[in-house]
Formats: structure tokens, C-alpha cells, sequence
């Protein structure tokens, strides 16, 4: 038995303060401004939003830190901020600026301990582990950990690492498949089955949704409590509210 | 209307503070490091993130029961909420004890429970706007012993705890109503008409 209503997370890539690519709403061409987006999904139904710092400079940070804080005094639901998350003070400073939770990648494969002193700190609640994983026979699930957008494998096998992750202190794992990442084919089931029934924290997938019915797979066939979807809303191929119509037309339960 | 967040070392208060600022155009919000410094306010707000023992309500305890026994209005939110308990399994060190019962770690196997669940209003909601579903973030759950004061329940694998509880001029939310978009703000507008009428 599911405990909670599945979610449905929407993902902006932030650059410099932009949304990178703009959005098309309705009777909008494009939609740049972050906050504005924060707060229409909100609107359409999100149940969660995402911003990812795709830069991740040191120099766009202080525009990120306003976006997030600026995001924050509109935005009713809960925010996560990844990208470029090096240390507990960036935790910090991202928690100060107005987001619940921060998601953490490369910086915890260099160093696990900064999942368990971020959760020590502010709660394993606010630390989400963000996991990149990529098919790899030799990988004992079949799955291996990369990191830096797919470019670099590590050593780590990707249900190992959700595992250590979580006893780490990780209080949920975004968990995104770089084989499936813009190909609009649909979720990695497989990976996806595997991650969430080694892990009792919730698992948010992430990369290929191409259709309400993805999500709709993804819900009925994994342990997943949450997917995350970026590009198919951003072009206006789909909306939140028509997901979640799906998703309710499939028996899976939504908000 | 005066509203006092008390921070009593609880962190990020800022989403809060813009929830109840949203909620009436003539609310102000203050924080108050000490209980004395909400003396004056209509409504002081328990807020929480983290853990139990990150609270330190050792000079406040008897202070803070005796203003809710009186009748001042409060509302206490997520550990908040648990803070208005006996004690609680995440640590040591005594609650407020306003609300009979203990704060027990919730028994489903996935933890920490995080997101969205469905409420169930008791018959004591009455004008409270209960929501359909709400945002959740925490591993342990209030045991009122007295059944009288739950408003609202929420079942996770099969665990049924009391989201909203109301003692006197005193509600206690679970869940985060300043994260659960337009109904959360509807419910804690509620909630504060109630309190403070």
C-alpha cells in the first residue's frame, strides 16, 4: 500500500537568473522569469518545483540565492534547489534564502559525510541525495553512478549508493537516468523498481517523460512517490493538470 | 491582528512569517526570540524544523503551559506541534506537556514520511477549512490520549495519527499548511479565526 499521493515535480533549469530555455503558456510565448513560472505551476496544480542551477558558478550563485528568495514569497508549495551544492554552508545559505529542501550530487560522491552533517544540522528531511545513473553491465544492479551530466562514471553502483545514501542521512533521492534524460520515451522502470525497493525514503524519478501516460507507467509499475517533469510542460506539450488528469483516469491517486 | 513566531532556536522562519502575512492584509508577524517578547501578540505561532533536541524550551516551559491553560491563543506547527506534547521518542528532555500524550515514532516502513497525504476531518473541525491533502515532512506523530481533540487524522500505511489537534484557544498542525498551496492557506486563515475569536 502507497502511503502518500504520488507527486508530480516540475524541474526549471536556472541560468544566470533565467529560466533557460523560456516557456510557453497559453497566450504566453515565453516565459522566462523564474518566479513567475514558480508561481503559475503552483496554479496549474505542481505539487513540488525544482530549480536546478545548470551553471553552478560561483559567480551566479548571488543571482540564484535572489531567485530562490524572491520564489519563496509567492510560492506556496515546497522548493528544492540543486546544482552546485558543495558544502553545509551552501545548504545552508539555500535554506536561508527560502527552499525546503537541497539536493545534493557530485559533492556527495566526493564526501558522504555531507549528507550526514547537512542532516544532523537541519533535518534529513531538507537533504535530498540527487543520483545520476546510467545503464552498466558491470555495475552489480546494472546500473552505474556518474556524475558531471553523464560524462564521468564513478565506482559506485547506483542502488548501493541510494542505500548508503539514505542510511547517510538523505531524506529522499532524486533519481534520474542520464540513458533516458531529454529522450521524451519514457521513465527508466527499471531502474527506477530497483532504487525504491532497496530504500525506505521516497524516490523522485527523473528523465523521459514524453507523455501523461510515462507518468502513468511509472506510478503503476514502480515504487516511485514522486516524478519529475521539466521539458514536455516547458514546450507546452502537456500541463500539470492534464497529468494529473491521467494519472487519476490510471487509479493512481493524486492531489 | 498581531502575530508572534516564537524562535526558539527552530531556523528558517521566513515561509512561515509570509503565510500568515498572506492570509489578512492587516496581519503584522514579528519574531520573538523569547516568550516575553510575544506578550502583546493576538497569536503566537510554535513553529518547527528539525529535531526535538534542537529546541530549547527549558527557561519557556512553564511559561508557555500556563499562557495556553489561560487561554492565549497559539497554534503550533509540524514539530510545533509535537513541542505542545508530553515528550517524545526523537529525544530527550520534556515538552510542553499542554496536550496529554507522547510523540511516538511513525511505525510505517517508509520514513521519513514526506509529501502528499490525504486529511480526514473529525467531527470537531467544524468551521476549520480541513484540506483534502496536505504536505508532510517528519518521522514522528502526536498520540493525544485524549480522542476529544483530534480534528483531523491521516493514515500512512495503515498508522493513523492525529494531524490536527485543538485544546482550548491551542491548535497543533502536523502537517505544513504553508506548503500545501491554496487550501493549506485557507485551512491555517481558518485556524486562526478560530483561535483568536
Amino acid at each position: 500500500m502507497s502511503a502518500n499521493l504520488r507527486r508530480v515535480v516540475v524541474c526549471l533549469d536556472v541560468d544566470g537568473g533565467r529560466v533557460k530555455k523560456g516557456v510557453r503558456f497559453e497566450g504566453l510565448r515565453d516565459v522566462g522569469d523564474p518566479v513567475e513560472l514558480a508561481a503559475r505551476y503552483e496554479a496549474e496544480g505542481a505539487d513540488e518545483l525544482v530549480f536546478l542551477d545548470i551553471t553552478a558558478t560561483v559567480e551566479s550563485r548571488p543571482a540564484l540565492f535572489e531567485i530562490v528568495r524572491r520564489t519563496a514569497e509567492v510560492l506556496f508549495i515546497p522548493l528544492t534547489l540543486g546544482g552546485g551544492i558543495r558544502s553545509v554552508d551552501d545548504v545552508a545559505t539555500a535554506l536561508r534564502a527560502g527552499a525546503d529542501k537541497v539536493a545534493v550530487n557530485s559533492a556527495a560522491v566526493s564526501d558522504p559525510t555531507l549528507l550526514t552533517a547537512a542532516a544532523e544540522r537541519f533535518g534529513a528531511q531538507c537533504v535530498v541525495l540527487s543520483i545520476d545513473a546510467k545503464r552498466d553491465a558491470t555495475s552489480p544492479s546494472g546500473f552505474r553512478v556518474v556524475t558531471h551530466g553523464g560524462r564521468r562514471p564513478t565506482s559506485l553502483d547506483a542502488v548501493e549508493w541510494a542505500r548508503a545514501g539514505a542510511r547517510a542521512g538523505a531524506g529522499e533521492i532524486l533519481l534520474t537516468s542520464i540513458d533516458h534524460d531529454g529522450a521524451r520515451d519514457g521513465y527508466e522502470l527499471e531502474l527506477t523498481r530497483v532504487v525504491a525497493a532497496a530504500v525506505e525514503v521516497p524516490v523522485v524519478a527523473s528523465g523521459g517523460a514524453g507523455a501523461p501516460r510515462h507518468l502513468v507507467e511509472l506510478f503503476q509499475s514502480t515504487g516511485a512517490d514522486a516524478a519529475l517533469v521539466a521539458g514536455i510542460l516547458h514546450d507546452g506539450v502537456t500541463t500539470v493538470g492534464a497529468l494529473k488528469a491521467a494519472l487519476r483516469d490510471g487509479d493512481v491517486a493524486v492531489r | 491582528m498581531k502575530i508572534a513566531l516564537l524562535d526558539l532556536g527552530f531556523g528558517n522562519l521566513h515561509s512561515l512569517a509570509k503565510a500568515f502575512s498572506s492570509i489578512a492584509p492587516d496581519t503584522e508577524v514579528t519574531i520573538a526570540p523569547r516568550v516575553s517578547d510575544a506578550s502583546h501578540a493576538d497569536l503566537w505561532v510554535l513553529p518547527g524544523v528539525g529535531g526535538w533536541s534542537a529546541v530549547s524550551l527549558e527557561q519557556h516551559r512553564e511559561t508557555l503551559r500556563a499562557a495556553l491553560e489561560r487561554g492565549q491563543p497559539c497554534i503550533g506547527i509540524c514539530l510545533g506541534m509535537q513541542l505542545l506534547f508530553d515528550d517524545s521518542e526523537e529525544g530527550a528532555g520534556k515538552g510542553i506537556g499542554f496536550f496529554e500524550g507522547s510523540v511516538t515514532r511513525l511505525s510505517s516502513a517508509r520514513r521519513p514520511h514526506m509529501g502528499w497525504s490525504r486529511v480526514a476531518g473529525t467531527e470537531r473541525a467544524g468551521s476549520l477549512a480541513v484540506p483534502h491533502a496536505a504536505y508532510f515532512a517528519h518521522s514522528f506523530a502526536c498520540r493525544p490520549r485524549d480522542e476529544a481533540t483530534v480534528v483531523a487524522t491521516t493514515t500512512i500505511e495503515g498508522d493513523t495519527f492525529a494531524c490536527v489537534a485543538e485544546k482550548k484557544r491551542t491548535i497543533g498542525i502536523q502537517f505544513h499548511p504553508e506548503k500545501s498551496s491554496t487550501e493549506g492557506i485557507a485551512f491555517l486563515a481558518s485556524a486562526v479565526r478560530r483561535v483568536t475569536a
